[in-house]
This record gives structure tokens, sequence and C-alpha cells, in this order.
């Protein structure tokens, strides 16, 4: 497996009696679209925040690049390379959506103290902004207040302020969630337009989107992987249509 | 050793004061997240009622009564017409509506009552001392506002405690949906709370009443001492108020008795004399700092 | 190049120009007393404006910024008490005898102010929400305690200047000269605040005024860049401080009062937060309303505060915000 970017190894995470992660075994390869799938309550969100750092394992290791970073602060992931987009959209309603996007620019600048010239005049932000902003659809939005985006176009924004800093891996975690079926089809072309840039860890509920993106699939089902696989293997795979797929049909 | 007793005593009176001040304001801090300025002139309406009636029918009981029953009602139409406008506003427009209000009621007062101070008189039979130790001598008014401040204390705790209006009021406070969702009326829940804070505050104003002048903006030093207590025990919390009342009591009273004589064992006297004057009154804000250092959500914060 | 202006750059340009040409239009109309209203309201609106950075920008509810103004004023008092008194201000590491030269009182004002600033900001700043509100406002009133305390530079009562500062080539003494440094201070501070918010600097500090949490979660320390706007805001209430001063001669503790930090929030309010320009009409608004009210009853504040009310539940964009036909940058 040298091709692994993100490896975790036995993760478990408990919440009293609860097992929100159990013995948790998951490789990411560099450059796929990795999905991760379960009913609710399956443990994802724990999961993921463990993976960025928000949460601390129990027990078990989590390695990325190599380098075994279990014990790392949720910063330092994130200057390694891996980045997150939340459930809920995390943008400055009250900035334009270039400022939006400059900002998470000058998070990666060292410090802001400039206080004379205009922040759109720095050279880095010439050289990156309507790059980061055309990756994701925006540049003809770049000037509106970010709060008179669509929910849709916020996802946009907040999973483009994500990918400054050219993370290795990009977590989504449910990003289609609360949008329409015209934003969902949306965000899933500009999700595998980055397909190849950056691997994604893809933390979601409709199926249809899983199915139509992922590379692999991981089945989560009371903390556990019950299954890793192509989508065609999941779709197949009798023990995940039993605990999972079969709940709907 | 006496006079330390003596001004023990004068800072937990002074504290207790501080407290019915700092106990309604952080109810109402912590339940409905607004930060209400005018609290202090629901003290100066107790003051200035109770004052008036006082001097009208010489019976300190229905001065009480009626300052306690003047802050009330004035506090319920406050939050009716002004305050439920502000509580999910932000917090900029609640200090800008609040200074409205006491610009409003300062003013208000200044043309009913006159610039000149009021005076307010001890109540006949309390106008006397007791002697609780040898050699030291009280004053029986003090006492009854320390024993009345304590009576109060004890019935907030029982009521928070113990009843279900308590409960619904410290759920409102952690669960603004749910107490919604349980079907009880939460406009009217925040009107009592908030008459409930303004009922506390005009007692305070009148049992000031006949120890400090009754002026116009008399609420304003109380309010930012009041605030001071809330820093220091913790937004949303009473035992955080009771804490904080009586450290600042203490502190501020104990500072300004004591620290020019303690200087003067180091010091020339003049200049003792004048670094204690600025040491003293600043004393409790140097308390503050120190303890915002040490924890910036103050002694006991409250829950979220 | 589009030639037209916008309402916004007119009204900005028009009230520039009235402001400059005020004094030969106050004196040949023979009305002088206009020129130190006038200079008052320019004085003001510095202190609002640099209020305006705090709330209208970072989102940084300070209810003690008259602390500042306050400090700033007193240094002119203090520095000018010893110039003229036999006892020099200190003595170590060297001799200073106190002084009464513009060029050394005023910067020495604005950096004392924004000394104070900084600690009482790298205190208050460790807060948010209703905690910094009633800090600010805690901590202003300690150093009015303090001052008053002061019986050396009158405690209570205040201090007098037999004098206002001098500074070559002006004589402050003189209505329109003085007036016309309060007015360049003005628009210095404007074009440095301008230049300041569109900064990557401001760009990190709207970003924190408007959503703290993400701004650190995008990995930049919000409390260092607000420390400073912080600082420069205090620096500059302390100049407004200190222009006060020279032109009442007159120091008290009152300046530092907690009301002075609330009227300086209406008049930005009134003027439209988070515009800069703003509060430069509402400074105006604020004080002509009071002149005006005052001379028909000496209870004006019991109009004014309801006024107030009603202007803060209906009225959401200030002044500059209608007139500009903005949409308003918080509502």
């Amino acid at each position: 497996m040298a091709d692994t970017l993100l490896e975790v190894r036995g993760l478990n995470k408990s919440f009293g009696a609860i097992l929100a992660t159990n013995n948790l075994s998951l490789a990411v390869t560099r450059g796929h679209i990795h999905a991760l799938i379960g009913p609710n309550g399956a443990g994802k969100t724990t999961l993921v925040d463990q993976l960025s750092g928000d949460m601390r394992p129990d027990s078990g290791s989590i390695h990325f690049r190599g380098r075994n970073i279990t014990r790392w602060k949720s910063y330092r992931r994130a200057r390694l390379g891996i980045a997150r987009s939340h459930q809920i959209t995390h943008i400055f309603e009250n900035l334009s959506v270039a400022e939006n996007m400059g900002l998470a620019i000058c998070a990666g600048l060292g410090h802001n103290f400039r206080f004379w010239r205009h922040w759109r005049s720095a050279s880095a932000i010439q050289k990156e902004l309507p790059f980061a902003l055309e990756r994701v659809d925006l540049l003809h939005r770049s000037e509106l207040v970010a709060r008179h985006l669509s929910h849709g176009e916020k996802r946009q924004l907040e999973v483009g302020m994500a990918l400054i800093g050219k993370p290795e891996l990009l977590i989504l975690d449910e990003p289609m969630a609360g949008l329409g079926p015209g934003g969902t089809v949306e965000l899933a072309k500009l999700i595998r337009k980055q397909k190849g840039q950056v691997t994604i860890l893809l933390v979601e509920h409709d199926m249809d989107v899983v199915f139509s993106l992922a590379d692999r699939v991981t089945v989560l089902v009371y903390g556990e992987n019950i299954a890793t696989g192509s989508p065609d293997e999941i779709r197949r795979n009798p023990l995940v249509r039993k605990a999972y797929l079969g709940e709907g049909g | 050793m006496l006079l330390v007793i003596e001004q023990l005593l004068n800072g937990l009176q002074l504290g207790i004061t501080l407290f019915l001040m700092a106990a309604g304001l952080t109810l109402v801090f912590g339940i409905m997240q607004v930060i209400n300025l005018a609290h202090g002139s629901f003290y100066m309406i107790g003051a200035y009622v109770g004052a008036t009636v006082a001097a009208h029918t010489g019976s300190f009981l229905l001065a009480m009564l009626a300052a306690v029953g003047a802050a009330a009602l004035v506090g319920c139409v406050v939050e009716i017409l002004v305050l439920r406008h502000l509580y999910r506003r932000q917090h900029l427009d609640q200090v800008l509506a609040t200074f409205g209000l006491i610009m409003f009621f300062n003013e208000l007062i200044r043309i009913v009552w006159g610039r000149q101070p009021l005076f307010m008189n001890v109540p006949a039979g309390l106008n006397k001392s007791i002697e609780l130790l040898p050699g030291l001598p009280y004053p029986t008014y003090r006492l009854v506002v320390i024993a009345v401040g304590l009576l109060v204390a004890l019935f907030l705790w029982l009521m928070f405690a113990k009843t279900k209006v308590g409960m619904q009021i410290r759920a409102g406070s952690s669960n603004r949906e749910m107490i919604g969702a349980l079907g009880v009326n939460i406009n009217l829940l925040y009107t009592l709370v908030f008459g409930l804070g303004a009922l506390l505050a005009g007692l305070a104003g009148v049992m000031a009443g006949p120890i400090l002048a009754v002026e116009p903006g008399m609420g304003e030093s109380i309010l930012i001492l009041t605030f001071v207590v809330i820093v220091i025990g913790g937004i949303g919390s009473i035992r955080g108020a009771v804490a904080g009342a009586l450290l600042v009591g203490m502190v501020d009273t104990l500072g300004r008795a004591f620290l020019p004589s303690l200087l003067r064992t180091i010091l020339a006297t003049a200049t003792a004399d004048s670094v204690a004057a600025s040491l003293s009154s600043m004393a409790i804000y140097i308390l503050m700092a120190a303890i915002l250092v040490w924890k910036p959500r103050g002694l006991f914060p409250a829950h979220g | 190049m589009n030639l037209l202006m916008t309402r916004k750059q007119i009204i900005i340009i028009s009230v520039a120009l009235f402001l400059i040409f005020l004094p030969p239009v106050a004196l040949f109309g023979g009305k002088p007393y206009l020129l130190s209203l006038a200079s008052r309201i320019v004085i003001y609106a510095l202190a609002a404006a640099s209020l305006d950075l705090l709330l209208g920008y970072g989102a940084m509810i300070s209810l003690g910024h008259a602390a500042f103004v306050g400090v700033g004023a007193y240094a002119v008092g203090i520095l000018h008490f010893h110039s003229t008194a036999a006892e020099p201000l200190f003595t170590w590491p060297f001799l200073f005898a106190g002084s009464n030269n513009g060029l050394v009182v005023l910067p020495l004002a604005a950096l004392t102010a924004a000394f104070a600033a900084l600690i009482i900001g790298a205190l208050s700043l460790r807060t948010v929400g209703m905690h910094f509100i009633m800090i600010t406002l805690a901590f202003a009133q300690m150093l009015y305690y303090f001052f008053t305390s002061l019986e050396k530079y009158g405690g209570d009562d205040g201090l007098s200047l037999a004098a206002r500062n001098t500074l070559p080539g002006l004589n402050l003494g003189n209505p329109s000269h003085f007036y016309y440094l309060c007015l360049a201070a003005l628009f210095v501070f404007l074009f440095f605040a301008y230049r300041l918010v569109g900064s990557r600097f401001g760009l990190v500090i709207r970003g924190a005024g408007n959503n703290d949490r993400r701004i650190k979660g995008l990995g930049i320390h919000s409390y260092h860049y607000k420390l400073a706007v912080f600082v420069i805001a205090g620096g500059s209430a302390g100049l407004a401080g200190a222009l006060l001063a020279n032109q009442t001669e007159f120091v008290t503790p009152g300046l530092m009062h907690w009301t002075l930090s609330g009227e300086l929030m209406v008049m930005v309010l009134l003027g439209g937060l988070g515009t800069l320009f703003g509060p430069v009409l509402g400074a105006a608004v604020f004080l002509l309303l009071e002149e005006t009210l005052a001379m028909y009853t000496e209870h004006w504040m019991v109009y004014m505060g309801p006024f107030l009310v009603v202007t803060v539940i209906f009225a959401k964009r200030g002044l500059f915000g209608f007139l500009a036909g903005d949409k308003g940058k918080n509502g």
C-alpha cells in the first residue's frame, strides 16, 4: 500500500457505555474520493472529529502521509494537509465572497499586520484569489455579500475556503445536507472537478451522490467498518444490504 | 479588633445591597441574554418612591412596599415596551436602548423631584444602636438591612431549588425552545423574571435610602459596582452573585477603612494618604482584573 | 472612468467642503461662536469615528471609550501643570519638566491613551460578549475614580490650563487656527482608518467582528489583531481628548464619565455603524440636537432618551446609510 494517504488502525472511542468508534481500521488511497456512509448514529461525525483532531481517540492510531498524528492538535494536522468542511456552513456572512476567500488565503500568509495597502494588492492574494474563486464557480459572485448567496453557493464557498493552502486531504462532512436537488447536482459536479487535485473523504447520506462520485466506499455501522470496496461491490454486498441499504427499501 | 468587626459588618451590608442588585441583573443576563444598563434606574426609583412615601406617611414599612411595588411595576412596563423587542438583537442595540432609558429616567426624576438630593430618615425605632459586643455598638438599621438581605437570599435559593416556577426559570435559561415546547408562556415568564429583578433593585434602593443620599444618577454608580460583582461571580449564576457581592463589599469597605493606616506604616503620611485614596478607590477593579486573568468567565460560570 | 459619483462620495465631499469653508463663512457672517461649536463637533467626530473602528468593524462593544478621551486630556493638563509649576513631572531617568509644546504634548497624549488601551484591552479582550461590555465600563470607571483621587491635579474639580498648547506657525488661541488643527486631525484619522479597514489587517478585524470562531478556525489568532485595533482606537480617542482639553482649557474626571462613552456610542449608531464617515454626521447631529433642545428645555434628555430607544428599535442603518441609500452593513 505505497500510495495510502490516510490510514486508521484499530481506532476506539466510547462515550460512557456507547461505543462510537469500534476497533475501526480504514485506508484512504491518494487521489481517491473515498466515501463514508452509514445510518444515523453510526459514528461518522465522531470519526471525522478524530481525524481532524477535534476529538481524541481512546486507543488506536491515525497515520497521515506516513506519520503518526494520533496525538496531534487540529492546527498541526491542518498544516500537514488535512482540511475539513463542517456540516453547518462556516462562512463570514457579512463579508463579500471575495473577502471570505481572501481571509482564507490570508490565514496562510504568516501574519497580517499590514495596515496600509489594500488586502487585494498583496501579491499572494492577486495570484491565488481569482483561481480560488474560479475553482468553486464563484468568480461571477465575488462581490456579493456572502449572506445573499444561495444555500448551495455557501457550501461551494466553504469548500473553496477549505481548498486554500492545497490540502492533501479534504474531509467533507455531509456537504449535501440541506441542499435542494439543483444544489446537490451543482456541488457534486464541483466535487468531481477536484478529483485528482486532492484526496477527498466524503461523509454523506445521499446514496446517489456517493455511488456516482466515490472510488471507494466504507460502510460504518455502530462505529464499525462492516465493509469497504468499490461502489459496485458495496451495492452487491449482502451484509451491507441487510444492515443499511435494506433499511430504505 | 472591634474596628475590624465593625468594618466587616459594613462590608457585609454593602455586599448585601450589591447582592440584591446583582441577583436580578444576573438572572436577566443569564436567562434572556440581554444586557440591561437601566437596572440602576429601578434602584433609583425605589429610593425616590420610598423616600417620598416615608416623608408623607412616616411609615417605613409603607415606604418599602411602595418602593418595591413601583420598581417592579416600572420593570414590567419597561420589559413589555422596550426590552422584549431586543432579546434577539445584538448586544450593541441593547446597550444603546437601555442607555436611552437611563437618560430618560434620570431626567424624569429631576423633573419630578428636582436636582437636590433627598434625605431619608432612618425609621423610628431602628435609629438606635445595639451593642453587639462590649464596646461595639452597631446601628440597628444596618443590622436590619443585613437580615433582610439574608432572608431574600434564602428565599431566592428556595425558589430556584425547590419550586416549579424556579425550575422553569432555570430550564428557560438553559433551553429557550424546550421551555416553550413545555407549554409555559415564555413571554409572561420573562416579564415576571424581569419584574422580580426590578423589585429586588427597588428593595436595595429603598433600604440604601437612609444610608446614602437619594439623588439622580445614584443608580449608575451602584450599577457599575454590580457589573463588577457579576463579572467576578460569573454571568447567570446566583451563587456567583453572592460570592462576588460579598467579595466586592468587603474589599471596597476594608480597603477604604484600613489602607491609609496600613500604608502610613511604610510611607510618609502625605504620600500614604494620597496613594491610599487612589488604591482604595481602585481596589475592586484591581480585584476584578486579577480574577479575570485567573478565570475569564468568573468564579462560578453558569453552564453553556 | 466613470465620471458620475456615487451618492456616498457626493455626501462625503460636500460635508468635507462645508467643514473646510466654515471658518471664513462664520467669521464673515459675524457668528464666530459657531467656530467653537464646530471645533467641538469635529473633536467628538474624531472620538466617535475611532470608536466605530471597534464597534462597527471589530464588533467589540466597548463601553469605556471615554476613558481614553480622558487620559488624553489629562496628559495635556498634567504636562501643562508641571510646565508652569516649579516641580518637574519626573527627574528620572531624565529630567522632564512638563511641556506646553503641542509637538511634544499631542503625540504624548495619544501615546499615553494608547498605552492605557493596551493594558485595558489586553485584559478585557480575554472575554467576549456581555463580559466585555461590563469590563470595559468597569475599567473606565476605575480610571475615573483614579483621577478623582489625584488631589494634586485638582481631584474632583479638575485642572485649569492657563493657555492652549503652542505649535510652530499656528496660534491655537485663534479659533480658526484651532479649528483647522482639529479638522486636520479628523481628516488624517479618517484617511488612515479608511486604509486600515481595507487592508489585510482590516480584513482580519472585519472577519473577527463577523464570526470570531471562524477566524480562529482558520488558524488566525484574532486576539492580537483585536488588541492592536483597540490600541489604535484608544490612541486616537486620546488625541481627541487632548484637543478637547485645549479647547476648553480645562480637564476634569467628568471627561471619563461613562455617560460620555454612551454618548459616543450613540453618535456612532446615529451616523451609521461601520461607515467611519457616519459617526462624523452622528456627532454633528447629536451635538446640534443637544444644543437646540437645551435652548428650549433644560430637561432635553427626557426627549433624547426615548428618541434613542425608538431609533434603536426601528432604524438600523444610521443616518449615513439612509442618505447614501446604502443597504447597511449589519442589517
